[in-house]
């Protein structure tokens, strides 16, 4: 009976795995990748077949702008997310408390809390009657500086809402840290700076690749919250698609723009997995 | 000396990242208790009257109910989707696995505004947009990594040995699938399936776009809240979100410092 069975199941086994696959590919050919397509294909066919719309986004000064804007400001996003994620998960990684359980636990409520609801949290510390405007008259400062609806408020909040995921990209490479290299490396008479730099940096930098490479695609492809906080002249691409899509509908316009932040987004992953593996991204 | 510096400018440093972290999940609270029709910080006095509106307010509670109701469906399909995918994935090598992998890691890594674009017209022309069956399709896709990756790390962790024990004791494999597999995988699968109706429920992008007027769901209705003017049930739906993820967050950290602690003492306990 058990031999029948592992007979049987060698004999199946070359058909076996598509067939349970099968499910979630044809769903994803007809719910994903379809949609997907559809986009690509109105970017050189929406309204009349032609690269017109691509001849224009790579010479129309104004998309090239927004397009420099977009990943200036995932650059950006990206450094704030590591100059604090670093030290945070430094100071988490060489402890040995239930004080890090403490911290782990803030970091993984804020991973959790809505990106809508953090946005939000920003719109009211910053806004016209927020602490922070308040904190400005107090000093003097008045009328205090416009910092909502700017792009410095929506960078600062996107650093909030992503730095968790880097938190967590650095931390789990960080723990895993052997102790005894940085004792071995101090017994040696290195200093607590250079073990660090020749040390802890370079083991640590799986992780930093990770945590950036991780937040720098988040930021690139944000909608929510450059739309809410932002400054509406100056939109990232994807607030520009989306007005595309809410007001004006020239469909084959957005798709253009939609494709170049498609492909931005999947060259970096591709880079990624050609050095690293994809897998390793989540891990 | 020098070193007692460092380590507590590091402490400093520590803490001051940890409140800017902390601080805008908290400020929340005060807010949904505020009498101010505006976004006033610190509220000008104290008040339920926010809540008591929004339990009323049929323009949030749909919104709620169709959240619930999609998630819900996303998330069931997706597990049936993904489960065999999962298994074929880590227990087979075939050709094409590689490309598969990627297949499926690929609403994980795709802006959502540009498959949004996609569904607007796709579903249009479908008339699903506007429907909760829609948003369901849609939301199924966007879970298909997060359950994938969840479900296959748990995999690779099972001892295929307790299935062959039960098989040469003469189980077919459907029965070790229901009696050995499964009841050892079921917290994983519940995790994956949580993961996915959490994704579902918080997804805000392709819901602005598809869901239209009749299928809104609770981060559409939130979304166009804030844009539009300083509504009060966003600081409610804030903090009960927030008490959601609270409770959660530690109450699964508690679980699991007491099971720690059980099997330490060991397996009389």
């Amino acid at each position: 009976m058990a031999v029948a069975w592992s007979l049987r199941g060698a004999g199946s086994r070359r058909w076996l795995p598509w067939l349970l696959l099968a499910p979630v590919l044809v769903y994803l050919a007809i719910f994903y990748i379809a949609p997907l397509g559809i986009v690509v294909v109105a970017s050189v066919t929406d309204p009349t077949p032609s690269f017109a719309h691509y001849r224009d986004f790579f010479t129309d000064g104004f998309y090239l702008q927004v397009l420099g804007r977009t990943f200036l400001t995932a650059l950006i996003v990206t450094l704030g997310c590591l100059l604090l994620g670093y030290p945070l998960a430094y100071a988490m990684a060489r402890r040995d408390d239930s004080l890090v359980l403490a911290m782990l636990t803030l970091v993984a409520l804020s991973f959790w809390t809505s990106f809508l609801v953090r946005t939000y949290a920003w719109m009211v510390i910053l806004g016209n009657r927020g602490p922070v405007t308040a904190a400005f008259r107090l000093i003097g400062w008045d009328p205090p500086p416009e910092i909502l609806f700017t792009r410095f408020s929506s960078t600062l909040a996107m650093v909030h809402i992503l730095l968790p995921f880097m938190v967590m990209a650095l931390y789990s490479v960080m723990k895993k840290i052997e102790p005894a290299l940085l004792k071995a490396a101090q017994n040696l008479g290195a200093s607590p700076a250079d073990t660090f730099r020749h040390v802890f940096f370079p083991l640590s930098a799986p992780g930093v690749v990770n945590g950036c490479t991780m937040v720098f695609i988040l930021c690139l492809g944000f909608y929510v919250t450059p739309v809410l906080l932002g400054s509406p002249r100056e939109q990232m691409l994807a607030g520009l698609i989306g007005h595309q899509i809410e007001e004006l509908l020239d469909f084959g316009e957005a798709s253009t723009m939609a494709v170049v932040l498609l492909l931005s987004t999947l060259g970096l992953v591709a880079i990624y997995n050609r050095f690293v593996g994809i897998d390793k991204l989540w891990g | 000396m020098r070193l007692r510096a460092r380590l507590s400018m590091l402490d400093v440093t520590t803490w001051l990242i940890l409140a800017f972290i902390a601080a805008p999940l908290l400020i929340v609270v005060p807010m949904s208790f505020s009498t101010a029709p505006s976004l006033e910080f610190p509220p000008p006095a104290w008040g339920i009257d926010y809540y008591r509106n929004f339990f009323h307010d049929p323009r949030w509670l749909q919104p709620t109910l169709n959240s619930f109701i999609i998630a819900l469906g996303a998330s069931i399909l997706t597990m049936l989707l993904v489960v065999p995918a999962a298994f074929a994935m880590v227990r087979h090598r075939f050709f094409g696995r590689a490309m598969t992998n990627l297949l499926l890691l690929l609403p994980l890594t795709a802006p959502h505004i540009v498959i949004a674009l996609g569904y607007y017209s796709y579903f249009g022309t479908m008339h699903l947009t506007q429907t909760h069956l829609g948003v369901i399709l849609a939301h199924t896709c966007l879970s298909v990594p997060m359950v994938f990756l969840t479900l296959s790390a748990a995999l690779k962790g099972f001892d295929r040995n307790l299935e062959r024990a039960a098989a040469n004791l003469g189980a077919s494999p459907l029965r070790v699938f229901r009696h050995v597999t499964f009841p050892v995988l079921r917290p994983a699968f519940l995790v994956a399936a949580l993961f996915a109706f959490v994704q579902s429920f918080d997804e805000t992008v392709v819901a602005l776009f598809i869901s239209g007027r009749d299928a809104a769901t609770l981060p559409r209705k939130f979304f166009d809240s804030m844009r539009t003017q300083a509504d009060p049930g966003v600081a409610v739906v804030s903090t009960l979100l927030l008490a959601v993820v609270i409770t959660a967050v530690v109450g699964s950290r508690l679980v699991r410092r007491r099971r720690m602690r059980l099997q330490r003492l060991g397996p009389g306990v």
